[in-house]
């Protein structure tokens, strides 16, 4: 009986400081799920600590509600697992779809969680070259940079692009059913100026 | 909730207070008893339930029903199947559809008639050449599913339609 009683004490010890650490290993992780660029700020290098801030804001780019509209071929993917979109929607040549099948005619102005079918005023396709499906941060930081990739934007339109376009911030409000982009795009928007600020560069 | 307005085959409705979680498709039927337009799988895989929008600059396109919100065609001017035939008529696509024994249960029927409307008036505001015949008739009712009859009757009476008026809808 004591040295069951002793036992117990040792797990509830062993649980309390297990608990303490997690939540110390919790708390060094950025609230949001995606560090700030301050958080970089004791990287010296002034290009591994661009690369770095491309490497955070990949989690973004990487993640399925940006890739599945950047996808390698002609027909969106969906959902977290990212499957093939149903019905067999294709890009078209504008990228909204073709022409008895628009996006927008499921994809209304805003999402309609009862149905779970997302909604903006502007939903389509990433072109073609723009693709992110299966790229790694360093093969998308390449493409971004350049303009024949990137819709001609400069590195400024970017960060603009990004941080405050309406569409792309569907990704951090995708409505029911569906995991957000991490952090917000408010944060994302100040890793990608906080990069090109610092010189855009990749990550090897 | 949302104020809603909307015209239905030339007949205005509301303003109404409707739910933002009433799709389009229950606001037709439950609430208006349109029951032409149909509700098959509900996730916009079959276009049974969809209706044609006409928008003010004069472009026309279907619309499934089933998973968009009946707040989102507020203002707009829709038509169902229930607006095709006029004067106790039908239309000359119905009457083909009929002749062509395009459909069976007729459950697609309403989303086929309407997306054929739609590219019916499409070729007759821009003709095409009748090489591109076949292939725009079947991509534009590509998309709608047929448990019945394998979609060829349907395409064969659209393209009759067409072929008896090539001035029309022919380049
Ligand atoms: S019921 Fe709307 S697409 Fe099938
Ligand atoms: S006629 Fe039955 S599904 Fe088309």
């Amino acid at each position: 009986m004591k040295s069951d009683t002793g036992v117990k004490l040792l797990i509830a010890a062993a649980a309390l400081l297990a608990s303490a650490l997690s939540t110390s290993a919790v708390s060094l992780l950025p609230s949001n799920g995606l560090a700030a660029p301050e958080n970089f700020a004791t990287i010296e290098d002034t290009e591994a600590r661009s690369a770095a801030l491309f490497g955070e804001l990949a989690k973004v780019l990487t993640h399925p509600r940006c890739v599945n509209c950047h996808p390698a071929g002609d027909r969106p993917r969906q959902g977290d697992m990212m499957r093939l979109h149903q019905p067999p929607v294709e890009r078209g040549a504008d990228g909204h779809g073709l022409a008895a099948m628009r996006c927008s005619s499921c994809h209304r102005e805003t999402n309609f969680d009862p149905a779970r079918v997302p909604g903006d005023p502007n939903w389509h396709l990433a072109p073609r070259e723009m693709a992110w499906e299966n790229r790694t941060a360093s093969e998308i930081c390449a493409q971004i940079k350049d303009p024949a990739r990137n819709g001609g934007r400069s590195l400024e339109e970017i960060a603009t692009h990004i941080g405050s376009d309406h569409l792309v911030g569907w990704a951090w409000q995708p409505g029911a059913g569906r995991q957000s982009a991490p952090g917000t795009q408010a944060a994302a928007g100040a890793l990608v100026d906080a990069w090109v600020k610092s010189g855009a560069a990749c990550p090897k | 909730m949302t104020t809603f307005s909307i015209t239905i085959n030339g007949r205005a409705y509301g303003p109404a207070e409707i739910s933002d979680d009433l799709s389009m498709n229950d606001f037709l039927r439950e609430h208006l008893g349109l029951t032409g337009t149909k509700f098959g799988c509900g996730a916009g895989q079959c276009l049974s339930c969809a209706v044609i929008v006409d928008d003010a600059d004069g472009a026309s396109y279907t619309s499934p029903t089933c998973i968009a919100a009946a707040a989102s065609f507020n203002g707009k001017a829709i038509r169902t199947v229930e607006g095709h035939a006029k004067d106790g008529q039908l239309s000359v696509l119905q009457k083909a559809f009929i002749v062509h024994f395009a459909f069976q249960c007729g459950y697609c029927t309403a989303g086929f008639l309407n997306e054929a409307q739609v590219l019916l008036e499409r070729l007759a505001k821009k003709p095409i050449p009748r090489a591109e015949l076949e292939k725009t008739v079947a991509e534009a009712l590509d998309g709608h599913l047929c448990r019945c009859t394998g979609y060829i009757k349907y395409h064969e009476a659209v393209l009759d339609v067409i072929l008896a008026d090539p001035k029309r809808y022919l380049a």
